[in-house]
């Protein structure tokens, strides 16, 4: 009995050090976000009266000052995901088809030439695209006005700045996705499409009847992440738009972040984050039932 | 000419055009850095300067570049980096290491399912309530609150757990018999076998903790205590938005090392993406 103890103690010795950090810095800030969200939290007063479900019951009453926060931020960032994430999926299984059907020798060539902005910290990319889209001085108004075209407001009118914010994020993001979609590409079998120009079929036919249903499971994990990230974007608009043309690329995060930081109003900003983590799990719940739902439908 | 090589030629020509486009940004930040103000912000579509000049880079280094204390930044995020990596791949592994082979331990199952769940977990959740917690701790703006949050991550214990559980059962029993403790177990056998796969961890998560920007431009106050991608974020806010050449030689500074790192490890890196989306 002593020596089972004991093994049952050494085991747990291995876990112990992450789940310290797990508890630290996932457990606890969960729960001590729902504390803070129901009390009058700032960040400079020592006092923090409880107030219950008041920053909720605000944030969804129509004409407050929260309401419009998290309502305006929710759809700006509900425009972002609609805009975003067709893109992302077709611009990332266009590029894997193109890379599959180059020569072998230059495939991983060219897989790390689209590949490479993924490496790159969101500032950083922000800041090269900042220069590119700059209206008097960018790369893009020069060469426009060589083709004799007016200069483009690309970051301070609309539609220009979705444009603008869409094209970054592909550029920077898309890298992912195609490697994704390469692998899943390399797993059909190549039987398949014998068989299938044996009946005469084109590459349109091969393409719907066959890649497409074989890739299904991935196309449906590239939804999700896709979704997941294009919901929680904040990089893009902070550091490009910051926020405008007006308050219309403000995504959700920002708002968040601002009720916090600018306004120093935790509480509030705490309940906004929450409403908006469990928006984000409910989307990601929903989407993977609908792929296991799928799966078992196929079986 | 075959119609085939033609098709062949065609699409290599699209791919081109394609690469031109990712490439084009990097050239011309690489490009500008080498610019005098003057010239970044004269409009000219010219990719060799006309005058090139190392001077953004060289007062950059040298702090004398608006009291930017570029290496400084490097410096914090390169420490910050190497330190949090090393405790990540420490703890994940023993941890995935005990969840996968020690079939004794207390609540195993409890464990595992709590930790792939918090993969689901957006950030946005504990952002603040952790900002909070460092903040009443007196630990913002130090090193500890720019390397200890990432430790709470659970994708290094998901990928190796993975990589353990289909680990051959003979060597380790063989071991056992040979009278190897738990301990010995894991860094004997267990340790010495995993190391392609962390690798893919090291270089997953290195890259991860030097990219993030959010956490670590509110996580520090001072300037000496910025990381690199913070301090870029702060420059590009700031007035030096009207000096791209000097703005430009201190963000192709921050990307270096990461795309070094990124092209050397691209397999590595490519592995991590594809076990992730393999659930």
């Amino acid at each position: 009995m002593v020596k089972s103890w004991h093994s049952k103690l050494t085991s747990s010795l291995f876990v112990l050090p992450y789940f310290i950090c797990f508890a630290a810095f996932l457990l606890f800030p969960i729960l001590y976000g729902v504390y803070i969200s129901l009390h009058n939290f700032e960040l400079l007063s020592p006092e923090h009266d409880f107030v219950g479900l008041k920053h909720y019951v605000t944030i969804f009453t129509p004409g407050t000052y929260l309401n419009s926060l998290f309502f305006n931020g929710l759809w700006n960032t509900i425009q972002f995901v609609i805009y975003s994430v067709p893109l992302l999926i077709v611009v990332g299984l266009g590029l894997a088809m193109l890379i599959q059907h180059l020569p072998g020798k230059i495939r991983g060539l060219f897989r790390t030439f689209y590949f490479l902005p993924y490496a790159l910290s969101a500032s950083v990319m922000s800041v090269i695209w900042l220069m590119i889209f700059d209206t008097n001085s960018g790369f893009l108004n020069s060469l426009l006005t060589k083709l004799n075209i007016p200069a483009i407001p690309w970051l301070t009118d609309q539609p220009w700045a979705w444009v603008s914010l869409i094209t970054t994020t592909l550029w920077w993001t898309i890298g992912f996705n195609m490697i994704i979609f390469i692998n899943a590409l390399n797993q059909v079998p190549e039987d398949f499409y014998e068989a299938a120009s044996l009946d005469g079929a084109n590459a349109w036919d091969k393409f719907w009847h066959i890649t497409l249903p074989s890739i299904k499971p991935v196309m449906l994990f590239v939804m999700i992440t896709s979704t997941i990230a294009s919901f929680n974007v904040f990089a893009q608009p902070f550091l490009l738009t910051r926020g405008g043309p007006g308050d219309s690329t403000k995504v959700l995060l920002i708002n968040v972040l601002d009720q916090a930081f600018i306004r120093k109003e935790i509480g509030s900003a705490s309940a906004m984050a929450i409403l908006m983590a469990l928006l984000i799990m409910i989307i990601s719940v929903v989407q993977f039932r609908l792929t296991y739902g799928n799966k078992g439908e196929e079986s | 000419m075959s119609l085939k090589r033609i098709k062949t030629l065609l699409l290599v020509l699209l791919a081109s055009i394609i690469a031109v486009v990712f490439l084009l940004p990097l050239v011309w930040m690489v490009s500008t850095s080498f610019k005098n103000d003057f010239e970044a912000l004269s409009g000219k579509m010219n990719f060799i300067p006309l005058k090139p000049t190392f001077d953004n880079y060289i007062k950059g280094f040298s702090g004398e570049l608006m009291n930017v204390p570029i290496l400084q930044w490097i410096t914090n995020s390169l420490m910050v980096g190497i330190a949090g990596t090393a405790i990540v791949l420490l703890i994940a592994s023993m941890a995935a290491f005990a969840l996968a082979r020690l079939k004794d331990l207390p609540l195993r199952r409890t464990l595992l399912s709590m930790f792939i769940a918090s993969l689901m977990i957006p950030g946005v959740l504990t952002f603040l309530p952790m900002y909070m917690e460092f903040n009443a701790l007196g630990l913002i703006n130090t090193y500890a609150a720019l390397i200890l949050p990432y430790t709470a991550g659970a994708f290094g214990v998901f990928l190796l757990y993975q990589f353990f559980i289909s680990f051959p059962k003979d060597i380790e029993e063989a071991a056992r018999i040979d009278g190897a403790n738990k301990w010995k177990l894991y860094t004997h056998i267990m340790l010495p076998s995993s190391i392609s796969i962390m690798v893919t961890l090291l270089i997953f998560t290195f890259m991860g903790i030097y990219n993030d920007f959010v956490w670590p431009l509110y996580a520090t106050t001072s300037p000496e205590m910025r990381t690199i991608t913070a301090g870029i974020a702060m420059m590009a806010q700031g007035s030096y938005t009207q000096s791209y050449g000097k703005l430009m030689a201190m963000t192709a500074a921050a990307a270096i090392p990461v795309v070094i790192i990124f092209i050397l490890g691209q397999r590595s890196f490519v592995k991590a993406i594809t076990q992730s989306a393999i659930k």
